[in-house]
């Protein structure tokens, strides 16, 4: 997986303002202020890694970007015109877009499936055809990303497996090369992306339901509830936290794709699979534009964060 | 209350000091002052690779066995010499070519488009070699394409890389499918191929299997031989060596792209060309899968082993019977990088791919182009009928009418893989026309040549 | 529950058919593979002459023993520190709760939605200046950075929920910070460090863009990075692609399947501190 935020399932911001212990005595607070001493130097090595590895790249990033510079003589000032460039140009903005519109194919089509199908084998989640599932869809889920890439370029291809199930099934007409065409080459790369991650989703909100107290189904029944209000009323407030974690991993795994689209179409037909991931790479490695680069990369965790933040909120609402 | 608003106060301070410790360890000063040295070449005596062992780090591309048959040669006859060869396709070399060259500088690489490469300091300036192994006596025209000046601009200017032969590219066709349809001797105009491709059409045969997938757009090839039938080759190679005012987007060019969009909307071309690789080509090609092919003679070899007479070669045809002709030449550009470990060895084993007589056998059986080197070098034998011969005979024709070009992917670095390829994908899926693919390429070029 | 028999036959037709979806592909790449090198097969069609040999080639041409090397001491290198650290900083955020323990936290989480390719470009440069690009250091330093944000946040999780009762105990019986640390904290956190490191295990197998742009040798990258590698050299034989494929994958699946219980908890605990 490109990122750890892209599969780990977020834990929680909550449980951080509890309230301290009651006020110590003198003696204790002496131990107070040595055990503080031990407890930073216990966080130094952690934050001395993440602050050199992670935290000045992003400061060294913003920095590049207000420069024009090829990676190799000397930078100049560009002021603000990496950014425009990246707000204005059409390919830097069609590749937001895209990005955009994997959100459809990596989270809420996989999300979508889980929902439905989870809700169906709900009533059987306890069986060990259910147990042999869990581990099977999961297989994507560990397998790297380019490997996914590699195995769906070739069943997506004129000769793949794919067209191969839709001449059998008497859809000659709609065969194609999924990959090189331009009107199915984003949505293409998201079957391969809503491969990876339903299997995942899957697997949590099964697990999710099945923590729902059986009475309250019961007690619907009885109330005469059908299986569509019973959904709504019971099921989907009862994974309300599994989907928030699904939709956030998914969500970010969409916007910062890279590995999938690096193997299987490297952006193309034309610029209709052309991600910010990708064109971050371009940019800095292949047409050495640090500075628009360094400017992609900025927009690119700002995006992140604008997306993710809201939807912490809407999803997981107040909960503490 | 008010524990819970100092909490957040103290948070923002300390994050805030976690932040100014991360500015203050990221540099201040503009990025990349501190240059790379320019390593200058001094030369005693006569260049060698000595005695001692010498391993060369070379970087070659996937696919063509050329460059490790000479290593494989080289090794042999100077057996203190052994390569450490890394392979990638021509597309990821493209991509890492800069990192590559600055950042772990191998002693002789396949190179993409050179202008950045040299005019950024990444390549060694070879003319001290040039002089010491009297390659500058040599017909000038062989080594103009690998000259650049330090505006990046090609065609004059210091040697940055040389050839291991020189390759040119035309149309293959599958000698039993033309007879099918009628074809028994290449055309001789544009409007003969036009018949031909038609015919083909009709007949059920796949006309053309070109490679347009990926980063690769193969839809070049043809288009480039168009704008020789249609235009002067000079033009476009002004274009490409970069020399001012150079536009793309003239009339004669505009008529070669209009010309391709025609043979893409008559269906001329297979139907998933957006998703044909290049050795997809090549299979479909062998396997009589398609009568046409736009490619260049490296593949001569490979055909004559794979098809023996079963496949002949012509150069795009003039417009009119006899007119001018042109076609894409050029070397395969092997360079070294300008803090290469073993940059003499490199350059000795440059100089040996164009004067041995065992190398220059193995590049023209093996490689299917002509060698560099001295105008009365030796030329192996070559069977009759073969399209190694036939490709042979159209690249004297080409030197003859002064037709060679630099291939249009070679004008910047970047133009290939950003802007030709898009467009011309474009152009095959109607999203695109001959007059805007022109136009967009035009103005990422001059983007990127201002840079 | 109240189930009916015809909801439970769905189910199961539902979960064959997703268990279908996922296998099909691997299936048919291992097909594929056996087809001669250098064809284009079409579809999943079984060859008449099944080209094992392939395996045997892609096994030499991937150099798969020095790949398997080249990954395992990737994986020393991260792991085992990437999981101290955290595991330290942790219990220093999470149980001793320092003035300003907050702030660093929120510094942390800032770190959590970061994708690596917004940061790749300067640590490059920050890399070779380091001069250890293109060698196994340019993948494991940055990666027990880039893994801190999640790895604190989830050990820090972690000690938060160990109940304060049993620390004031011990601390009332005079336990130095270090026994309580060490006696009472770590033997409750095994499930959640032993989670924590087949994570970062993963990830550290698939990190790819880091592999590909920091180190040019494949011999030297992660199995993802050798892959793409791979896939740039190899990747217009299909047939052999598919092999290579295949073989690169197989030490993942072995060891996902093991431990597939573990890694199917892991993922799920992660949820449940949510």
């Amino acid at each position: 997986m490109p990122t750890p935020a892209s599969t780990a399932p977020t834990p929680g911001l909550g449980g951080a303002a509890r309230s301290r212990p009651p006020a110590p005595g003198r003696r204790a607070r002496r131990r107070r202020a040595g055990g503080h001493l031990l407890a930073y130097a216990l966080v130094a090595p952690a934050a001395l890694f993440y602050a050199f590895f992670v935290l000045r790249p992003i400061v060294a990033s913003a920095q590049y970007s207000f420069y024009d510079w090829n990676g190799v003589t000397t930078a100049t000032w560009a002021g603000f015109d990496n950014y425009v460039a990246v707000l204005s140009e059409p390919k830097l903005v069609g590749a937001i877009l895209n990005a955009f519109e994997l959100i459809l194919y990596f989270s809420i089509v996989p999300v979508g499936i889980a929902l439905f199908a989870a809700n169906l084998i709900r009533s059987i989640a306890a069986s060990r055809l259910a147990a042999a599932a869990r581990t099977v869809l999961f297989i994507p889920q560990v397998i790297p990303l380019v490997a996914a890439g590699i195995i769906w370029s070739w069943q997506l291809s004129s000769d793949g497996l794919v067209n191969q199930v839709l001449r059998a099934a008497g859809l000659d007409a709609v065969t194609r090369a999924w990959l090189g065409d331009f009107d199915t080459a984003l949505p293409a790369v998201g079957v391969i992306g809503a491969w990876v991650q339903t299997g995942l989703c899957l697997v949590l909100i099964l697990a999710g339901m099945t923590r729902i107290d059986a009475s309250l189904y019961e007690a619907a029944r009885i109330d005469g509830a059908g299986p569509v209000r019973e959904f709504f009323s019971i099921t989907l407030p009862g994974v309300r936290q599994e989907i928030a974690v699904c939709v956030t991993v998914t969500v970010i795994s969409a916007l910062a794709s890279f590995d999938i689209i690096y193997v299987a179409t490297q952006g193309g037909p034309g610029d209709s699979t052309l991600v910010p991931g990708l064109q971050i790479f371009y940019l800095a490695f292949f047409e050495r534009e640090i500075g628009t680069a360094s400017a992609f990369s900025i927009v690119l965790m700002a995006l992140v964060i604008a997306v993710v933040l809201p939807l912490q909120r809407l999803l997981r609402g107040s909960e503490s | 209350m008010s524990r819970i608003r100092k909490t957040r106060r103290r948070a923002l301070a300390v994050s805030g000091v976690a932040f100014s410790a991360a500015v203050a360890l990221a540099a201040c000063a503009p990025p990349g002052s501190d240059g790379a040295d320019d390593a200058s070449t001094r030369l005693t005596g006569d260049p060698t690779c000595g005695e001692d062992a010498v391993v060369l780090d070379a970087y070659f591309e996937t696919g063509f066995p050329l460059p490790g048959a000479l290593a494989e040669e080289f090794t042999r006859q100077y057996p203190n010499v052994t390569f450490d060869i890394r392979e990638d396709q021509f597309a990821v070399i493209t991509q890492n070519a800069p990192r590559t060259l600055q950042d772990s500088p191998p002693d002789l690489m396949r190179l993409p488009q050179m202008s950045e490469l040299a005019s950024d300091g990444l390549l060694l300036d070879l003319d001290p070699y040039a002089e010491a192994f009297g390659w500058d006596a040599w017909p000038a025209s062989q080594l103009e394409q690998m000259r650049v000046d330090e505006d990046g601009s090609r065609g004059d200017g210091p040697l940055y890389a040389m050839g291991l032969g020189y390759s040119m590219t035309g149309v293959f066709y599958n000698k039993e499918l033309a007879a099918q349809i009628g074809m028994t001797e290449p055309p001789a105009t544009l409007a003969e191929l036009d018949g031909y491709l038609a015919a083909a059409r009709d007949a059920g045969i796949t006309p053309v299997s070109q490679f347009n997938g990926g980063a690769t757009g193969g839809l070049a090839f043809p288009l480039q031989a168009l704008m020789a039938s249609y235009g002067d080759t000079a033009a476009v190679n002004d274009w490409i060596y970069q020399k001012p005012g150079a536009d793309i987007d003239t009339p004669e060019n505009l008529a070669a792209a209009e010309h391709l969009a025609g043979w893409i909307d008559e269906g001329y071309f297979a139907d998933d060309v957006n998703s044909i690789d290049y050795a997809q080509m090549m299979s479909r090609f062998i396997d009589g899968e398609s009568l046409f092919m736009f490619n260049g003679d490296w593949e001569s070899g490979n055909l004559d082993a794979q098809m023996p007479g079963g496949a002949g070669f012509f150069l795009m045809p003039p417009i009119e019977a006899g007119g001018a002709i042109g076609a894409m030449s050029a070397p395969a550009t092997y360079g070294i990088a300008a803090t290469a470990e073993h940059a003499e060895c490199a350059a000795f084993f440059l100089n040996w791919a164009a004067t041995d007589e065992e190398a220059r056998t193995i590049e023209v059986e093996t490689g299917g182009s002509h060698p560099m080197g001295p105008a009365d070098g030796v030329m192996p034998e070559v069977a009759e009928g073969s399209v190694t011969a036939a490709t042979l005979a159209a690249g004297a024709a080409i030197s003859e009418a002064d037709g060679a070009m630099d291939f249009i992917a070679n004008a910047t670095g970047a133009i290939y893989a950003q802007s030709w390829t898009p467009n011309l994908q474009k152009l095959v899926a109607g999203e695109q026309t001959p007059a805007g693919l022109l136009e967009s390429v035009q103005a990422d070029y001059e983007s990127q040549v201002g840079d | 529950m109240i189930v009916s028999r015809r909801e439970k036959i769905i189910g199961r037709v539902i979960l064959v058919v997703l268990m279908l979806v996922t296998v099909l592909p691997f299936a048919s790449i291992f097909v594929t593979a056996l087809h001669e090198p250098g064809s284009y097969p079409r579809g999943i069609e079984w060859p008449e002459a099944p080209h094992w040999e392939n395996f045997a080639l892609a096994f030499q041409s991937a150099d798969m023993f020095r790949l398997l090397g080249s990954s395992v001491l990737i994986e020393l290198g991260v792991v085992p520190a990437a999981v101290l650290l955290a595991t330290l900083a942790g219990f220093g955020l999470g149980h001793l709760r320092p003035p300003g323990a907050r702030a660093l936290f929120v510094v942390f989480i800032l770190g959590l939605t970061l994708p690596f390719e917004g940061i790749i470009t300067p640590l490059y440069f920050q890399i070779r200046d380091l001069g250890i690009l293109n060698t196994r250091w340019a993948i494991i330093l940055p990666l027990i950075g880039l893994f801190m944000p999640f790895a604190v946040i989830w050990m820090r999780a972690n000690f938060a929920t160990i109940p304060k009762e049993l620390s004031e105990a011990a601390r009332v019986d005079g336990a130095t910070t270090w026994h309580l640390f060490w006696r009472i904290h770590i033997p409750l956190s095994v499930p959640a460090i032993s989670s924590l490191a087949i994570l970062l295990f993963l990830w550290t197998w698939n990190q790819f863009l880091l592999a590909i742009v920091l180190v040019a040798d494949p011999a030297q990258r992660t199995m993802a990075g050798a892959l793409g590698a791979f896939q740039g050299r190899y990747g217009t034989d299909i047939p052999l692609l598919c092999a290579g494929s295949l073989l690169i994958l197989t030490p993942t699946l072995i060891v996902f399947l093991v431990f597939q219980r573990k890694f199917v908890s892991a993922l799920l605990q992660g949820s449940l501190k949510g």
